[in-house]
């Protein structure tokens, strides 16, 4: 599904470049369930960025679905950010100023979808994830683990092939963090979807199926 | 998705209550303003265009070039009229307009109507409709008089006005006419004003003067043919002149007189209907310099601009605030165009509160504004299609403009930069600081033209005029028959505070009665062509006005042989090229043989904008104004006394005598409506900068909080920091004097050109504007470093 192939991120420094990413070559298949894992500074968001088509690679190939992807233009990108890709942040970025039912509806306005089917697949979800109740407040009126459930329900809405998750627990504490990570792998295994988290906890990447370590660019299987 | 768009809109505007007030507050206020102001150019362009022939109607205007000067007059001899009509082709109609208040008798009951002595050609040029009578006939007999509606009413409330007869004194004695027709009132954007209209022929000297190509006495009108150009108009009227006007013409030949600009040293020239109302020497003209009104939109853009740079600044700021959103919104999909109609959207909502509540505004304040500064707006204007898709278009580009470049600028933004929220508002930006600059750059212009232009005012008003202004009253006499005038003479003389008593033809300033005039007269004195201004006076005006007599002595009825005396000016003096002129016996012309009794001082006898001019003073014509100094502790009492006793001789009497200080002053209202509305303007400006300015300090120092923290847990004190913070800002404005100054002084300069009297241009001006500026944009962002700077630094780095 995912293909890299001699990836690499540099940015110039002095009269020389520095590598972020050097020479990744990395094959994802649909259904997995994959852990990015690395200390800081490793090139792992970046890596996560450069899947998720926010950042172009500096060099290499990038194939989605066997399409070349890196160096898309602007338009074709947002097709496939509004049609299988879905990202959780880990600072949720929720809308302040829309309420939880208006959060998970934009990327559906984003798809020119019908009213009709827009309020029974926002319902869907939001039966789905026990929100229903909840689906008239407003982001600040929720915990955190909420909030990043709310951020997971407008990821798959729009029916994404793959979800890029940025550390998605990273601000939440462990039951919180639990809760979350049996949602993912529940989405993986009974929706199919690929999902590939970006963490720093070794429980965490339990839930997976594959980890993939990053250090200084390069990687270790 | 609009929905959805205008949602998020309004619950960001509810959320962020500061921007949102002052974008709304500075953008109404500002649009009120720009309508004001917009309104009344228009008003002021579009006088006279409800003549449906309007386009093909000129008024002859004559243009003598003697020597390097060129001499303009509107009045026209009667003969012309008669040649044009006969000689000139593509010439449909012609008409003398002369304007003067009648009184009007009908049964018991007395009135002033204001009457315009016409050809009877008048209603077939001008639309002024009938509402009852008919055109052709209404003014087809010389006994006939059109009354307006109102002016029917008053006379004869409810009855039937056509064919009734009410007597005119036009002449000194009452006459009989026939009210042939009644027209609707004057729309109030009409240059030609009447109540009452009549033949010229009626006028008391019509008969000497019909066929005296010497005597120019009332403005002529004409109408072409469709299709006539006035230049062909032109060309042809002016073959006709030289034929008619051979010894005029030879005489400014020999005075060293030539034609310029392709015209001929005597010229008659065609100024269109549109061009009354602005023009001076139009007699029609309102005594607006024509550029007001282009000054009137120019600070009507300034302003708005003003607010629009604020909108412009504020939204920018504030979407950083929301890059978040910004960056998810373009992760899930959203291209940079729906971006960027979503936060058009959003200026667009906030534009369109603005423009309600100006609007709402404007509807409250036009009365104020109309009195404050002497218009006449009516709301009615909004009727006009022009007016209403003017505003539309207008706001359109106003939303386009502040709403668009944000919206295009966040839009832009790199997904990636503020998703990590690393993108703020920066220290500066360049953009963000150009627009400060060009805001404080038109506060700064407005606030020194304000102080030149109040200097100017002051030094006009304060300037000696050569004559006694503040004892002397005028009285205007309204036509008051020749036994009332002696009457009040007499009576005058015997009031105790009374020290002398005379009168003029011509008012000095603008009295209460509003008129002015002037009368012009050349002729060959020892083979030179001599042209000077002219005064009909009464006796003792000398010494009334204490005019300083330089040689010989005043008018004065101890003499006998004063009725072909003349007093002159040094000007005039200097002029004839003779030392000692008492004495002097030569001809003004054919036929006007006089002799010099004395030479006055020059005194201002016409207004600072114009110069000095050679005068000669004659004793002969009837009187127009009664002059009176008193001296007495009290007086305001004196001139109460004075104008009660008036009215009692006169019942007629419609203007209030008054002092020629005030009558002075009242010859330079336009310059301080002109000035009031400037200041108004600049302060408006300066309040909307400031507010912006303010709003900017509030993001940058609520951006900073963490900064100022580490600075001030490090040692930094507080005076440190609040010099820190706002000596960003300050550069700006210091920068924004620098560019201004040179701006200012270049168009206050262009403006006092205007004046033939003037004061001069200080430096301190610029330097106070300066200060102004400085001082007031210290203020406002002190008010937000001050705050900053003391808040406890533990608050703001706990926070992160």
């Amino acid at each position: 599904m995912i293909q890299l192939q001699k990836i690499s991120r540099h940015y110039p420094v002095g009269f020389g470049k520095n590598y972020i990413l050097k020479d990744i070559d990395l094959t994802i298949n649909e259904g997995e369930f994959v852990s990015i894992m690395g200390p800081s500074g490793s090139g792992k968001s970046t890596l996560l960025h450069i899947l998720g088509l926010l950042e172009e690679p500096s060099e290499g190939q990038y194939l989605f679905e066997g399409e070349r992807v890196d160096k898309m233009n602007e338009k074709k990108r947002t097709q496939l950010h509004r049609g299988s890709i879905g990202f959780v942040f880990q600072a949720y970025h929720l809308i302040d100023e829309l309420t939880v039912y208006e959060n998970i509806e934009t990327p559906l306005l984003y798809k020119n979808i019908p009213a009709s089917e827009r309020k029974s697949r926002v319902a869907d979800v939001l039966d789905r994830f026990n929100m229903v109740a909840k689906k008239d407040l407003f982001p600040n009126q929720l915990s955190g683990g909420q909030q990043q459930l709310v951020g997971i329900a407008r990821a798959i809405v729009g029916e994404p092939r793959v979800i890029l998750a940025d550390e998605p627990t990273g601000n939440l504490h462990s039951d919180q963090a639990k809760v979350i990570m049996q949602l993912f792998k529940h989405l993986n295994e009974q929706d199919k979807i690929t999902i590939i988290q970006v963490t720093h906890s070794d429980l965490n990447a339990t839930y997976g199926n594959r980890v993939i370590q990053i250090r200084d660019g390069h990687i270790h299987e | 998705m609009l929905k959805s768009y205008l949602k998020i809109a309004w619950r960001n505007l509810r959320k962020q209550k500061v921007f949102a007030a002052v974008n709304i507050i500075g953008m109404s206020t500002a649009l009120c303003a720009a309508l004001l102001l917009s309104l009344t150019a228009y008003r002021e362009w579009t006088y006279d265009n409800f003549h449906e022939n309007g386009k093909n109607i000129y008024q002859l205007i004559s243009e003598e070039h003697t020597g390097s000067q060129l001499r303009t007059g509107s009045s026209m001899a009667k003969p012309l009229a008669v040649a044009i009509q006969k000689e000139v082709p593509g010439v449909k109609h012609t008409s003398f307009i002369a304007g003067n208040n009648t009184p009007v008798r009908y049964g018991a009951n007395h009135y002033y109507l204001s009457t315009q002595l016409v050809d009877r050609d008048f209603l077939d040029m001008f639309t002024f409709p009938l509402i009852k009578g008919n055109k052709k006939e209404a003014l087809s007999q010389l006994n006939q008089v059109v009354l307006t509606q109102q002016a029917a009413t008053s006379l004869f409330k409810d009855a039937e006005p056509v064919g009734k007869t009410v007597e005119l004194n036009l002449s000194g004695q009452w006459q009989p006419y026939i009210v042939s027709a009644v027209a609707a009132d004057v729309p109030d954007n009409s240059g030609i004003e009447f109540q009452l209209l009549t033949r010229l022929e009626n006028d008391p000297d019509f008969n000497t003067t019909r066929n005296d190509w010497g005597a120019a006495n009332f403005p002529l009108f004409v109408e072409l043919e469709p299709g006539v150009t006035p230049a062909a108009f032109e060309k042809n009227l002016n073959i006709i002149v030289k034929k008619y006007y051979k010894g005029k013409i030879e005489d400014l030949q020999k005075n060293g007189g030539a034609g310029a600009h392709g015209k001929d040293v005597f010229y008659i020239s065609a100024l269109g209907l549109k061009d009354f109302h602005l023009t001076e020497g139009s007699t029609f003209y309102s005594g607006l310099n024509s550029f007001y009104p282009w000054l009137m939109i120019i600070l009507s853009g300034l302003i708005i601009a003003i607010a629009a740079i604020n909108f412009i600044n504020l939204s920018i700021a504030r979407s950083f605030g929301r890059s978040g959103e910004i960056g998810l919104r373009k992760s899930l999909g959203a291209q940079d165009n729906q971006l960027m109609i979503q936060f058009w959207a959003e200026a667009f909502l906030l534009c369109c509160f603005a423009l309600i509540v100006s609007l709402a505004l404007t509807a409250f304040l036009m009365p104020y504004y109309n009195q404050a500064f002497g218009h006449r707006l009516a709301l009615s204007v909004f009727r006009n299609v022009w007016v209403v898709s003017g505003v539309v278009i207008g706001f359109f580009i106003i939303t386009l403009l502040a709403g668009g470049y944000p919206a295009w600028k966040v839009a832009r933004l790199n997904i990636l930069q503020v998703l990590k929220g690393k993108l703020g508002l920066g220290k500066s930006s360049g953009v963000r600081n150009g627009l400060i600059v060009v805001q404080f750059i038109v506060a700064v212009v407005l606030i020194s033209c304000t102080c030149i232009i109040w200097q100017q005012l002051n030094f006009i008003q304060s300037a000696p005029l050569g004559y006694n202004t503040s004892q002397v009253i005028s009285i205007p006499l309204d036509n008051a028959t020749p036994s009332d005038i002696s009457t009040m003479k007499q009576r005058l003389g015997e009031m105790a505070e009374v020290r002398s008593v005379s009168g003029s033809m011509l008012n000095l300033g603008l009295g209460n009665d509003g008129s002015s005039g002037n009368w012009t007269r050349g002729f060959t004195y020892k083979d030179r062509h001599v042209a000077t201004k002219c005064v009909a006076v009464d006796y003792n005006y000398a010494q009334t006005l204490d005019l300083k007599i330089v040689a010989g002595r005043d008018f004065s009825r101890e003499y006998g042989t004063d009725s072909n005396a003349i007093v002159i000016n040094e000007l005039m003096a200097k002029q004839l090229g003779e030392k000692d002129p008492v004495g002097l016996y030569f001809k003004m012309g054919d036929a006007f043989p006089v002799h010099v009794i004395g030479v006055v001082k020059d005194f201002h006898f016409e207004s600072l904008h114009n110069k000095m001019e050679p005068l000669v003073m004659v004793i002969n014509a009837p009187l127009n104004y009664i002059f009176v100094k008193v001296e007495s502790p009290n007086a305001v009492a004196s001139l109460k006394k004075i104008t009660t006793l008036w009215k009692s001789i006169n019942s007629l009497a419609e203007s209030d005598p008054s002092f020629l200080d005030e009558n002075a002053q009242r010859l330079y209202r336009q310059e301080q409506r002109f000035s009031k509305i400037f200041m108004s303007g600049a302060v408006l400006a300066v309040i909307i900068s400031g507010m912006g300015l303010f709003a900017i300090a509030v993001l940058v120092m609520a951006h900073r909080k963490k900064e100022i923290g580490i600075r001030k847990v490090l040692g930094a004190s507080v005076s440190g920091i609040v010099l820190l913070l706002s000596k960003d800002f300050l550069r700006l404005v210091v920068v924004a004097i620098v560019i201004a100054t040179p701006a200012a002084w270049y168009f206050m300069r262009r403006w006092l050109q205007g004046f033939e009297y003037h004061t001069s241009i200080h430096w301190w001006v610029f330097a106070l504007a300066g200060l102004i500026a400085v001082g007031i944009a210290f203020l406002t962002v002190s008010l937000q470093s001050v705050k900053a700077a003391l808040a406890n630094p533990v608050d703001s780095l706990n926070r992160d």
